[in-house]
């Protein structure tokens, strides 16, 4: 553990854990992407200038287009949310930092890394060229060759695990460091869209992980998934908008959270109908994964199927007609101030109105068979999206003076809110007005010339009106007027009761709304011993809301400071990073000549770059693990919080819950995908490629090996270092023996029966695949609990874990799950 | 914007383009008229409750900072579920009234004529070849008969694209390994309107790669007399057997073929003969 620097210095940036720090780099971060992904937009729109005459070639043209369309919906839109739900989040909700301070880091570093990987397969030959929905076939290497493709593959999977640590994170600080007394049907608006985000991104950026994956094998190891005529395509349809649909909503409801603070901010009213608005709210959470096939009404899947999906979606759209009307009659009999966070968020809802009701003419199934792929479908998202996000330029004028303690400059921020509002719908209305024009095409019909004309004068002047907010924010923040704590007439959440910029630590005193306000309270805490509760209105509680400290707060944690600086999430990110850029380049470098045996098989590297960083990366992955393991860094659980529905899970293990969650949804669409291929297939024409003898042994070696985890915990809890040692060693002997059976087993398919990941002598080749790829994914599963198991023998060895055994409860949930996925695979490639 | 080309025959059925129109025209009223009242009610009310520096009204309760969030109560909780309410029934109605019209759309009209004509669509990076019943095949441009069902077959080769005619509002995924089916039918009297031979565009509406801006159709539409000259004279250059001629009435009733193909796409193999 080390201090946190100044500010003022750099490494401050690159070891900071506290979540202040770390969404002011997400919110600046988001913006250069916003630039990025803006700057292709208008080249976009330069190309569309003319359906003649053209400044980009086809491939380059879909390079644009599919890059715009990642970096606006990946690395722009949700991290820009983020940067505002990290650093708002714990203020609303009354928590020092998130849950997991390192994870936070490496959540930002990792979609950083991710970014610059994305940046980087420009140069690779040229990025994806086959649009931000990558349909199959045309994302694998035979139509989209370049080293590029794989490398944005990869970012985006690597942006995808950062999001899921980001995930397990927000969850369980919501749900586990809530200050006393705030239920969670009291928490901010805010909170709630965030909440109810990351309940959605928990499922369905597993889901997209999962693709993620089954694509980069594709890419990387040479399976054929997306390739098979069997429903590959198909199947890259139903997982993509599994994902794709929540991530609309994903996108959304920070914007909408925005939206409901600013509403009631500038307002001076509360919500109405508050309770109904968070009833809608989950219900859209919920309802957002049974919509799906309306993006594939054109496919192959049958008219009941279409029906159901037609009724979801309209069903989807009756809880946003609530929270519609109710932002409305929110203002009404109010005090509207119409100041620049207010206007923004206004326009938001203006813009989502609009895409509101152009979304209700797509979801009745006739039309929507002529809007597919026409710019009806793009000016309705960006209406929905970017309009969404509109409330977000809102919450970054709202919340300057609290991050920076300066105000903005009101008159630039209207003039930037005008100039935003008009060109906007010169953008995006022409698109409507010239909806018959496919999408991503360049070369369209000359009779809609002016509109694409009008939709590129007005794309210009919307990129030029963010360099006013930029000028503007730069310009406050070096010469602005002080902002003081509060500068809000109506103000109500937390942030707003400590100072501007807040303490390190967030808070004077513990926070606490027993009483039903906002209140600091002290608690006593006796030497040596665990902090006692002060009494609701006893002396111990301060005046609630103007308290001004400064210093960091002496708070009661025996003797020990929380910590706010690693250095180890930057590296362990930066080394991920080394690792996916070596394998963008991997199928290109290395090629493996396979002979009679394993002795005959030769490896021919035609590139030693790719491999070098694959194996510095991996070697510093597992390097900047250890360490991380091995520091000091202490992040303590609040200690009166509340947590429902969760009362009584310890914060590490409601972590590992969350995270074994979005797990199953992984190897539940990896199963997923084998059922449907195999059924469109013919499921009784496959028959297992393997004899079931190694499966079955294998599933008593790992069952065993769960057995022996068990164990191990009670040696724990009886304080037996030998016994520790003996059960771990035990199951570390017992995932080796599993790992070597399949090792030979797959041994002998290549070289015995002639089964490899592309070719199959007994079958189809999308068979072997499926089978390659699902157990090596649960094999890599294995070898990780395996590394695990090894760290935690070693440290056991050292002398730990006999007065603090969960680390090793921990391990063991994760070990249960593998096994238990095990059992899942077992009969579906071995007996049926 | 509402394209006006009617392309009706008689007055027992209705092609797409016209239905589409119809409801699309239904929809644009009803959205145009909900989305004006919605958004001028609210700018009405944000313009009237603005903050005009004056002592606040009666009965404005200020939030303050700290306080746990209530709902704000009263009658407009109340005007909040009827409003909700209406826009409901707005919302469901208009999706049976498209529904019910989808059902037609999906099964298509029984023309009771013999001789519908079914034609293969493969798209390929980056063009259309069509194949017709006799075993001839065509790229880039389909030829067909006025004042018939044609059915389509649409599918791919390598790449997902979709096959589309904005004029005649027909669109089909042209996915590998699938087929997907769809129907139109274009009129004499639009045949003679553009001279004796219509023509309508054909556009990928799926990116599909490098071409997919230049991957451009067209469907020309002869009279009867004049079109069945053309087929007959491709007959023959072509070794096709023949054997995939046109169904007749059978494919007229399209809800039936419509989940033969969904059975072939679900098992190709078992139900298709598809050689695996």
């Amino acid at each position: 553990m080390s201090e946190l620097p100044p500010t003022t210095s750099v490494k401050r940036w690159l070891v900071t854990t506290n979540h202040k720090d770390i969404g002011i780099l997400y919110t600046i971060t988001a913006l250069f992407f916003l630039l990025f992904g803006g700057v292709l937009a208008l080249l976009i729109r330069v190309q569309l200038w003319d359906p003649a005459n053209q400044v980009l070639s086809g491939l380059a043209y879909n390079e644009a287009v599919t890059a715009h369309g990642l970096i606006m919906v990946f690395w722009f839109l949700s991290p820009f949310g983020f940067g505002f739900a990290n650093y708002f989040v714990p203020l609303q909700i009354g928590a020092d930092d998130l849950a997991f301070p390192r994870l936070n880091a490496v959540s930002y570093w990792m979609y950083l890394f991710s970014g610059v990987l994305l940046g980087i397969s420009f140069f690779q030959g040229g990025t994806l060229s086959a649009g931000w929905t990558m349909y199959a076939p045309l994302n694998i290497p035979m139509y989209t060759p370049s080293i590029g493709s794989t490398g944005a593959v990869l970012a985006l999977a690597m942006f995808t695990i950062g999001i899921t640590a980001s995930t397990v994170n927000f969850l369980t600080s919501i749900h586990h460091s809530r200050a006393e007394g705030m239920g969670i049907m009291d928490m901010p608006m805010f909170t709630w869209g965030i909440l109810a985000t990351v309940w959605m991104m928990l499922f369905a950026f597993a889901a997209l992980l999962a693709v993620g994956l089954i694509l980069a094998a594709d890419r990387v190891l040479g399976s054929v998934y997306f390739s098979a005529t069997e429903g590959g395509s198909l199947l890259w349809g139903h997982l993509f908008w599994f994902f794709g649909h929540p991530e609309v909503y994903i996108v959304f409801f920070p914007a909408l959270g925005v939206m409901l603070e600013l509403f009631q901010t500038f307002s001076g009213r509360r919500l109405v109908g508050r309770k109904w608005v968070i009833i809608s709210i989950c219900l859209i959470s919920v309802q957002s994964f049974l919509v799906w096939m309306h993006h594939m009404f054109l496919t192959t899947i049958n008219l009941e199927i279409k029906t159901l999906m037609m009724a979801t979606t309209i069903g989807i759209s009756l809880p946003f007609d609530l929270v519609v009307f109710s932002l409305i009659y929110t203002l009404i009999k109010g005090r509207i101030q119409f100041t620049t966070p207010f206007l923004f968020a206004f326009g938001a809802l203006l813009l989502f109105i609009l895409g509101g009701i152009t979304g209700v003419f797509l979801g009745a199934i006739v039309l929507d068979y002529e809007f597919r792929g026409t710019y009806w479908v793009v000016a309705h998202f960006h209406y929905v999206m970017f309009g969404g996000a509109t409330a977000l330029f809102g919450g970054a004028y709202y919340w300057f003076p609290k991050v920076t303690g300066k105000m903005y400059d009101e008159l630039l921020g209207k003039l930037h809110f005008v100039i935003f509002f008009v060109s906007f719908n010169m953008v995006y209305f022409s698109m409507f007005l010239g909806w018959e024009t496919p999408r991503r095409v360049f070369e369209y019909n000359p009779a809609f010339q002016t509109f694409h004309q009008i939709g590129t004068i007005g794309a210009f002047i919307l990129g030029f009106s963010f360099f006013i907010m930029f000028y503007n924010f730069a310009k406050s923040y070096v010469a602005g007027e002080p902002a003081g704590d509060n500068p809000w007439d109506y103000s109500r959440t937390a942030e707003w009761a400590v100072s501007s910029p807040p303490p390190l630590e967030n808070w004077p005193n513990r926070p606490s709304y027993a009483s039903g306000k906002l209140e600091f309270v002290k608690d006593y805490v006796p030497d040596g011993g665990p902090a006692v509760k002060a009494d609701g209105d006893g002396n111990a509680a301060t005046d609630g809301g103007n308290s001004h400290s400064d210093h960091i707060k002496e708070y009661p944690y025996w003797d020990k400071h929380p910590s706010h600086a690693s250095i180890w999430p930057f590296a362990l990110s930066l080394m991920t990073g080394f690792f996916l850029f070596g394998l963008s380049g991997f199928a290109d470098s290395v090629t493996f000549i396979v002979g009679e045996s394993i002795a005959s098989t030769s490896v021919e590297i035609s590139n030693v770059v790719y491999p070098v960083f694959i194996v510095v990366g991996l070697v510093g992955m597992i390097a900047s693990g250890v360490k991380w393991g091995l520091e000091d860094f202490y992040a303590p659980p609040s200690e009166f919080a509340e947590r429902w529905p969760f009362n009584g899970v310890e914060k590490v293990k409601l972590g590992m819950w969350f995270f074994l969650a979005s797990d199953v949804i992984v190897f539940g669409a990896f199963l997923s995908a084998a059922i449907f291929v195999r059924y469109n297939a013919g499921w009784m024409t496959w028959e297992p490629l393997t004899e079931s003898l190694p499966g079955l042994i294998n599933t008593f070696v790992l069952i065993t090996s769960s057995f022996t985890v068990i164990l191990a915990l009670v040696a724990a809890h009886r304080k037996s270092r030998q016994g520790i040692l003996a059960s771990l060693g035990a199951t570390i002997l017992l995932g080796f023996t599993f790992l070597a059976i399949k090792l030979w087993e797959w041994e002998h398919e290549i070289f015995d029966r002639g089964v490899m990941i592309a070719s199959n002598a007994h079958g189809d080749p999308i068979q072997a695949s499926i089978y390659y790829v699902t157990t090596g994914l649960h094999g890599l599963h294995v070898v990780i609990g395996l590394l695990i198991a090894c760290y935690l023998f070693v440290r056991t060895y050292q002398g730990h874990y006999l007065e603090d055994e969960r680390p090793i409860e921990y391990f063991g949930l994760y070990w249960h799950f593998v096994d238990i996925v095990w059992v899942f695979i077992f009969p579906l490639f071995y007996l049926f | 914007m509402i394209d006006p080309i009617i392309l009706q025959q008689g007055s027992d059925w209705r092609a797409q383009a016209e239905v589409f129109d119809e409801i699309f025209f239904v929809f644009l009223a009803l959205g145009t008229l909900v989305g004006t009242i919605v958004v001028a009610y609210t700018l009405w009310n944000v313009y009237k409750y603005r903050d005009d520096g004056g002592e606040p009204k009666e009965g404005f309760d200020a939030p303050t900072v700290g306080e746990l969030p209530t709902g704000q109560g009263g009658p407009k909780a109340k005007k909040l579920f009827l409003s909700f309410g209406l826009s409901a029934i707005v919302v469901i109605s208009l999706v049976v009234y498209a529904y019910g019209i989808l059902l037609y759309v999906e099964e298509g009209p029984d023309t009771g004529e013999e001789g519908d004509i079914e034609i293969l669509v493969e798209g390929y990076q980056f063009g259309w070849e069509y194949e017709y019943p006799n075993g001839h095949t065509t790229t880039g441009e389909m030829i067909v008969p006025a004042d018939q069902r044609i059915d389509i077959e649409v599918t791919s080769r390598d790449v997902w694209h979709n096959f589309g005619s904005s004029e005649l509002r027909i669109k089909s995924d042209a996915i590998p390994g699938e087929t997907n089916s769809n129907w139109f039918s274009v009129s004499s009297e639009e045949v003679q309107a553009q001279g004796g031979e219509a023509t309508f565009r054909v556009e990928c509406f799926e990116l599909c790669g490098s071409g997919h801006s230049a991957m451009k159709g067209q469907i020309t539409v002869l009279p009867q007399d004049e079109w069945e000259e053309w087929y007959e004279g491709t007959e023959g250059d072509d070794s096709g057997s023949g054997n995939e001629s046109a169904t007749g009435n059978e494919s007229a009733t399209g809800n039936e073929s419509a989940s033969i193909d969904d059975a072939v796409s679900v098992s190709g193999a078992v139900a298709g003969g598809v050689p695996v």
